[in-house]
């Protein structure tokens, strides 16, 4: 079958930025294009072609980022090609537009996180997208069950297939091919004879990982070889500083229990990062889909302390291959359940052994591809629309369907005021958000001088520029003796 | 030339205050080849290292002109300058005109930013800093936000709407009293610590009652009326951007405009000019409303969520923040100093803010 697989818009494939989506696709295509002719359109970046035939995959790469401009290039492409089967990861908003490009091609999608939600997609356009797909594929229960509450008279098949990892690459410390790698890794750190907790994720507030260091003057008490290891930046390979980045720094520079940040590590060296830890801690706050750190955790054979939030949970057996943390807000919750694996030496070893056995066994690319072979060869044997939710008042006048979805609420308890704010308007705000949070970041001295003459002269500063530096002085020094 | 891509640059003792770097410089030259006017002389007026932006003065035979470098993202700059564009050539608005290229552009690429040239408004003054300076800058506001509803940006640009986030960013001033907490906890033996461990949780309950009173009031139905009803909000305006020149009120700088509800600038220039003065001073506040109001009408529903968005600790929020770079600096004497300011301030916020909460009645 010729198939065309469509990432997002924000990063590249293959991974070279890291990001999940692009993992799970990377993963899986060297069994995919075993069985099939693959096409796999996504976003250039300067490191790649922009086409390329690479072991039998076509991939094509165009202007992303910006989800209006990304779309127009993607429906471009589908309107001059044709295939069998689209494949669409994680935008439900291209669904229509690729559809409309492609009347007669099967729709799959995947969904790796919340973007069927109220404010990321208009009702109307969820529902009739929904319609358009053959089946949908979600990376947790959890995700899958958030799109049947939303929209429950209009899902198609919803099948979970969990992510994967390269149980090869992501090693345990004691592995032959990894034992050298951890012990260089810890001395050039400073971790020999301790015991190193690891985080790996984006430092940010939803991420949680001020919980884990605040944690750290209780487990101190109690272990006198702790480190704690952070790997990771504000976003996919930036190491800037936000408010937030700066809020962490600050609280781990006054812990007894050495805290080591390494900024960004790209993606094909983190595995040894995993090797030279002991173990493994998710702190993530928000409904989190399931975060592909669990898996590689696993394959390193890392005991788990990770949060009942989202999908996590899913793949953790209590007492087995982890813990879970029921109430991630409170540090001391995360200091517990580390505190009751760190004080059983046999079941940290136990259940570091076991996790890699479930990786081996479970969450290997091989199946996960399998599994989307699977759900390919539904798709293609489904009906052209998902015709049997086809509602005929939505047919004849699809408006109708926005107005009782306008009074959900969402969890804030809020009636659905966000619906109306596209992509772009999300990407801004952060952006904006970013703007506001981020300051200089390599030299925090500049910082400081400009926030100094930022502060009260803020607003007379552009003037005094505009006119002459002479007045700018004296103006200065009126507001000084005012 | 083609692959130079504009970063935030470094400024220290050995660099002069409007320092930009050398590619820059040159990429502005090979800016400036896209325009018809002949350049006579171009002068930085004001950088912005940290962010990688920068304006210049030009005199060129078709009169004075400034060149922006945009620091923003491409997509979000554009949704700017077509306000700019929209406010001066569908509105006639006293904002400065966006001089074309050769080629009939309003910008130009290069370094990966947005550039562009726009009238210099001359002569241009500040208002007086006094009361009736604050009326007219209020006045131009109410105008400003009148004249900018209706907007569309062009399709290629982002769309900048803070309209739908009051209740994340009062989140964020929530949160970000957890943070200040922490740091004094963890700074314990720093002068500011115990005085901010001391208003702290004052200040955080307000904030609390300020989003719960957000979710109490007309927001929602508020914000569904939608961006371009509601208009653009400046983002940065005050003593500075707002100024007197040919006509009346000039305003100027409008890169950051975004879709929100108007009132936000007003607050914001209520609120630091209280701070300014030390004192919440009622006739201030009634007048310098009254004067908005004249321009851009006030309904009951608006003037609540001023007073909402002034119950939050803002002032506090704003020079506090700054604790989580280097807070073994900030939490010194001065800061000490300052928040004890910020506390005083405050006792005089309150009683005006009830005996103005009704001005508004519906």
């Amino acid at each position: 079958m010729k198939i065309l697989m469509i990432c997002t818009e924000k990063l590249p494939v293959p991974p070279v930025l890291g990001g999940a989506i692009q993992t799970y696709i990377s993963g899986t295509l060297p069994i995919l294009s075993k069985f099939h002719d693959i096409t796999v359109i996504g976003i250039s970046h300067p490191s790649l072609p922009d086409k390329e035939i690479n072991n039998g995959i076509q991939y094509v790469r165009v202007p992303g980022i910006v989800l209006e401009i990304y779309r127009e290039a993607v429906v471009r492409f589908v309107q001059n090609n044709s295939f069998d089967l689209i494949h669409i990861f994680n935008r439900p908003r291209l669904v229509m537009p690729i559809r409309g490009a492609a009347p007669n091609a099967k729709i799959t999608l995947s969904m790796h996180n919340d973007m069927f939600n109220i404010e990321k997609i208009d009702p109307t356009e969820a529902t009739a997208a929904l319609k358009e797909v053959s089946n949908i594929v979600t990376v947790s229960d959890y995700i899958g069950n958030v799109i049947r509450t939303l929209y429950p008279d209009s899902v198609p098949n919803i099948r979970t297939i969990y992510s994967g990892v390269d149980t090869e690459r992501f090693l345990p410390g004691n592995h032959p091919e990894m034992r050298e790698i951890r012990n260089s890794i810890r001395k050039q750190h400073g971790l020999e004879n301790k015991t190193v907790l690891l985080f790996a994720g984006r430092l940010s507030v939803n991420k949680g990982v001020d919980r884990l260091i605040r944690a750290l003057p209780q487990l101190s008490t109690k272990f006198k070889d702790l480190a704690l290891v952070v790997v990771g930046s504000k976003w996919f390979s930036q190491d800037e500083v936000t408010d937030y980045v700066a809020y962490i720094k600050a609280l781990a520079k006054k812990q007894s229990i050495p805290v080591v940040a390494t900024g960004f590590v790209s993606p094909g060296e983190i595995q040894n990062w995993f090797g030279a830890a002991d173990l493994f801690v998710c702190t993530s706050l928000w409904q989190e889909p399931l975060a592909r750190v669990h898996y590689e955790a696993m394959a390193a054979g890392l005991p788990i302390v990770t949060t009942a939030r989202g999908g996590n949970p899913e793949v953790i057996i209590q007492n087995e291959n982890g813990l879970i943390v029921e109430n991630p807000e409170n540090p001391s919750c995360f200091a517990e359940k580390i505190a009751t694996i760190l004080s059983d030496k046999s079941l940290m070893k136990i259940m570091g052994i076991r996790g890699r056995e479930l990786a081996v066994a479970k969450y290997e690319w091989n199946r996960v591809a399998n599994e989307i072979l699977e759900v390919w060869q539904q798709s293609i044997e489904a009906p052209l629309t998902n015709i049997q939710q086809n509602d005929p008042e939505f047919i004849n006048n699809p408006q109708n369907d926005l107005e009782p979805k306008n009074a959900q609420q969402n969890d804030l308890g809020y009636t659905n005021i966000f619906q109306n704010q596209t992509l772009d308007q999300k990407v801004e705000l952060e952006s904006e958000f970013f703007r506001q949070e981020k300051n200089n970041k390599k030299d925090k001295k500049n910082d400081k001088k400009n926030k100094k003459n930022d502060k009260k002269d803020k607003e007379y500063n552009k003037k005094d520029k505009k006119n002459d530096n002479k007045d700018k002085k004296k103006y200065k020094k009126d507001q000084k003796d005012k | 030339m083609d692959n130079i891509v504009i970063v935030p640059w470094e400024v220290d003792e050995l660099t002069h205050e409007f320092f930009i770097p050398d590619y820059i410089n040159m990429l502005a030259a090979e800016v400036l080849k896209h325009y018809s006017f002949q350049v006579k002389s171009m002068q930085v007026v004001t950088t912005k290292p940290d962010k990688g932006g920068s304006i210049w003065k030009l005199e060129t035979n078709a009169g004075p002109k400034s060149l922006k470098l945009l620091h923003r993202r491409p997509t979000r700059s554009m949704f700017s300058l077509g306000a700019q564009k929209y406010l001066v050539e569908v509105k006639g608005a006293r904002v400065p005109g966006i001089v074309q290229t050769k080629n009939g552009q309003e910008y130009i690429e290069a370094g990966g930013k947005l550039w562009f040239v726009a009238e210099w408004i001359e002569p241009l003054a500040p208002v007086t800093k006094d009361l009736e300076g604050a009326k007219q800058l209020c006045y131009a506001l109410g105008e400003f936000h009148q004249l900018s509803k209706g907007y569309i940006p062009p399709s290629q640009a982002e769309v900048a709407s803070r309209l739908a986030k009051w209740p994340k960013s009062y989140e964020k001033v929530i949160t970000k009293m957890d943070w200040f907490r922490n740091i004094a906890k963890a700074y314990k033996e720093m002068p500011a610590s115990q005085s901010i461990l001391n208003v702290v949780d004052s200040f955080q309950e307000q904030a609390r009652k300020s989003l719960a009173d957000l979710k109490q009031s007309s927001y929602l139905s508020l914000v569904e009326k939608g961006n371009s009803s509601w208009g653009l909000v400046h983002q940065d305006y005050g003593w500075s951007n707002g100024q007197m020149g040919p006509n009346g009120m000039w305003i100027i700088d409008l890169d950051g405009v975004a879709y929100d509800l108007p009132i936000r600038d007003l607050r914001k220039l209520i609120s630091g000019t209280m701070s300014d003065l030390f004192n919440w001073d009622v006739t201030w506040i009634r007048e310098m409303i009254r004067a908005y109001h004249e321009a851009s009408p006030l309904t009951p529903e608006l003037y609540e969520l001023l007073m909402i968005d002034f119950s939050l600790p803002n002032e506090f929020y704003k020079n506090i923040k700054e604790v989580v770079y280097e807070p073994e600096l900030f939490l010194n004497e001065t800061t000490t100093q300052l928040i004890q300011t910020i506390v005083d301030t405050d006792q005089s916020k309150w009683p005006a803010l009830n005996e103005i909460q009704h001005d508004w009645r519906k």
